[in-house]
């Protein structure tokens, strides 16, 4: 059975861009449009990698990535991150978030920011998932 | 003034007199003759002469009138003889101050010398007050002068444009300052040139008391309005005036000008740089819009390589739709950061607000529907045909609705029934209220804070964070101002006022909504 990679992400363009690229290299897609929706399916569908957009409305990447990684049972399952924003700018919410009193989180398996070609997105998953 | 003269041919009477007024405090000095006594006089210059009339050689008359050429001044008291009144009178006549009779009695002495003295006195001092009165008058004139070179100084040098008429409203001064905002030279001006093609209309008719058939108005506060110069433009200006009275009487007036071209030049700028500077902020923002929008694109012609490799026309379709799309976000976001960066005139002209809003429902209307908000109107039928810009109404509601339709959309709780309500109301004469409510997602406070000054989207990628600068560019434009009201999970409100014209009969050009900057009205 192929694996499963969920597709976390509110623009449907970017969803379609990146389910296209999984299909084509021979996995099963998942798709999710907002973080709360990404955990639920997480817990329900265990992929076996996620592909997280940073901004989203309801949910953000940047607290479910942190759930995640602070969660015993699901901080080994691997993220990468598909996102406009810049990964410095990531890293430094995650930090700052880390400095109000959280857990710390280790920064993600990789980092993407838009745009992206669709070879380096294979590459990158196939990288994780062989 | 205790020094006098004393003349007298017998030396007995010379000697008993002189000690006698010696004794009462004189210094006296004597002739025995009228010639000695003329000489003694040149030489001494008492003020008090005491002559016997009747003396050999020159008599006392002949004393009195040499004396009195000399010195007018000179109180000459004439000895006579018992009875003569004749000669009395006679010298009285040339100018005497006194006479006493022979035998001299002391009293009669005493009091003629007193009164003597009393005269030289009163004169003494009327020559005082009168020498005072001189330099009074003098300080007074130097200081009349001085104040009025210091009010010339401080018309002259006046910031404000200072205009005088008489009574006749004939301009009678003209200022530097006046001169250059008007353009109009001061000669060209003063006793040449009636006041009401210089000054506003507004100063005219009021002191004239034309425009109402009221009484006169003879203060007019500080006010804005526009005028024509010399070059034939017209300028922005603040002014105010003053009917001058004396005595009820209207002798002129007075009005004072301040050129507000600078003022008005300055506020543009500033209102641009701000614009500039949010659009600097923007950019930050921008990229990461354009990174979405870019991989977007880059995704759209994935599929369509795919779609042509596989000859899959099914993903070449929705791959060239994907390109479509997001060629068309660029064009959202390019004419956002256009339409915020340029300056735009309204362009007023008879439209009906309620129309537009109707358009604007339809517009959102589908993309309402297909995720379960519903829309509705309510337009105040007072709201007719009015003068307003139509473009502004249109895309302000449009950007406030779909923000509205998009609040309902990204709200947590399913279970509401979503409502997006687009309201008219007729404000008064000269004024249109329109409202976009919504009972969506709302805003915390700190989204409030950021909403309207720099680039903000809570969208993701739906918003090039820009729709609410505009509109609140499209908005003060306009003259009106937009107000929100948010409250998280509840839903939000927007208010924008703008001010509006009846469509009917009245000039356009009259009472435009506000001072626009177009100049051209007649």
């Amino acid at each position: 059975m192929s694996k499963k990679v969920l597709v976390v992400d509110d623009d449907p363009d970017v969803r379609l861009f990146t389910v296209t690229v999984l299909e084509q290299h021979g996995y099963t897609p998942l798709e999710a449009t907002n973080g709360e929706e990404g955990k639920q399916m997480i817990k329900e569908d265990r992929p076996d990698l996620v592909i997280l957009d940073v901004l989203m409305p309801r949910e953000s990447g940047v607290r479910l990535y942190r759930e995640l990684k602070t969660d015993k049972k699901l901080r080994d399952l691997p993220v990468v991150i598909l996102s406009g924003i810049a990964e410095k700018s990531f890293l430094r919410s995650q930090k700052a978030l880390t400095e109000f009193g959280g857990d710390p989180v280790p920064e993600p398996e990789y980092y993407l920011e838009k745009p992206v070609e669709a070879e380096e997105l294979a590459r990158t998953i196939q990288k994780i998932l062989g | 003034m205790n020094r006098l003269l004393l003349i007298d041919d017998e030396p007995d009477i010379l000697r008993v007199l002189s000690r006698s007024l010696r004794s009462d405090g004189y210094e006296v000095l004597t002739a025995e003759n009228g010639k000695e006594g003329l000489a003694v006089f040149q030489k001494e210059r008492p003020a008090i002469i005491l002559t016997d009339i009747k003396m050999p050689g020159m008599g006392g008359i002949e004393v009195l009138k040499a004396i009195k050429k000399k010195d007018e001044n000179a109180e000459v008291i004439i000895i006579t003889g018992h009875g003569d009144i004749d000669n009395a009178i006679e010298a009285l006549k040339y100018g005497a101050s006194d006479f006493i009779n022979k035998p001299i009695r002391d009293e009669a002495l005493s009091l003629a010398l007193k009164r003597a003295e009393e005269k030289i006195r009163i004169r003494e001092q009327l020559r005082e007050y009168t020498v005072n009165l001189e330099k009074k008058v003098e300080e007074a004139t130097r200081e009349l002068r001085r104040k009025t070179n210091f009010m010339a100084k401080l018309i002259r040098s006046s910031n404000d444009g200072i205009i005088a008429t008489d009574k006749h409203f004939t301009v009678v001064l003209f200022n530097p300052s006046a001169e250059r905002i008007f353009g109009y030279r001061a000669e060209e001006v003063v006793d040449r040139m009636p006041a009401k093609s210089i000054m506003p209309k507004e100063i005219i008719e009021s002191f004239r008391g034309e425009s109402t058939g009221d009484d006169q108005r003879a203060e007019l506060p500080w006010q804005e309005t526009t005028l024509p110069i010399k070059d034939g433009s017209r300028i922005p200006v603040r002014f105010a005036g003053t009917l001058l009275h004396e005595k009820d009487q209207v002798v002129g007036s007075v009005a004072f000008f301040q050129d507000l071209r600078e003022i008005k030049r300055l506020e543009k700028e500033v209102v641009h740089a701000e614009r500039l500077s949010a659009v600097g902020e923007t950019v930050a923002g921008l990229a990461h819009g354009i990174k979405n929008i870019l991989h977007g694109l880059k995704g759209g012609s994935y599929l369509v390589d795919i779609g042509i490799e596989n000859e899959d026309p099914d993903k070449l379709k929705t791959g060239w739709e994907m390109v479509q799309r997001n060629i068309g976000r660029t064009a959202d976001l390019v004419l956002d950061m256009l339409n915020y960066a340029k300056e735009r005139e309204p362009e007023y002209e008879t439209c009906r607000p309620n129309e537009i809003v109707e358009d604007v429902a339809s517009l959102v209307a589908e993309k309402a529907e297909r995720n379960a908000v519903s829309i509705s109107l309510e337009l105040d039928p007072e709201v007719g045909e009015l003068v307003m810009d139509p473009r502004t109404i249109h895309r302000v509601m449009l950007n406030l609705a779909s923000n509205a339709v998009d609040a309902c959309i990204f709200d947590k709780n399913t279970g509401k029934q979503w409502q997006v309500q687009l309201t008219t109301a007729r404000n008064g004469a000269d004024m249109v209220r329109f409202a976009v409510s919504d009972n969506g997602s709302g805003m915390s406070d700190e989204v409030k804070k950021t909403l309207f000054t720099s680039f903000y989207s809570t969208k993701g990628h739906r918003g090039t964070g820009l729709g609410l600068l505009v509109t609140r560019k499209l908005v003060e434009e306009h003259g009106g101002r937009i107000e929100v009201e948010s409250t998280l999970d509840q839903g939000t409100t927007f208010t924008v006022h703008l001010p509006a014209r009846p469509a009917d009969g009245e000039s356009l050009e009259e009472d435009k909504p506000q001072f626009s900057g177009e100049e051209e009205s007649k």
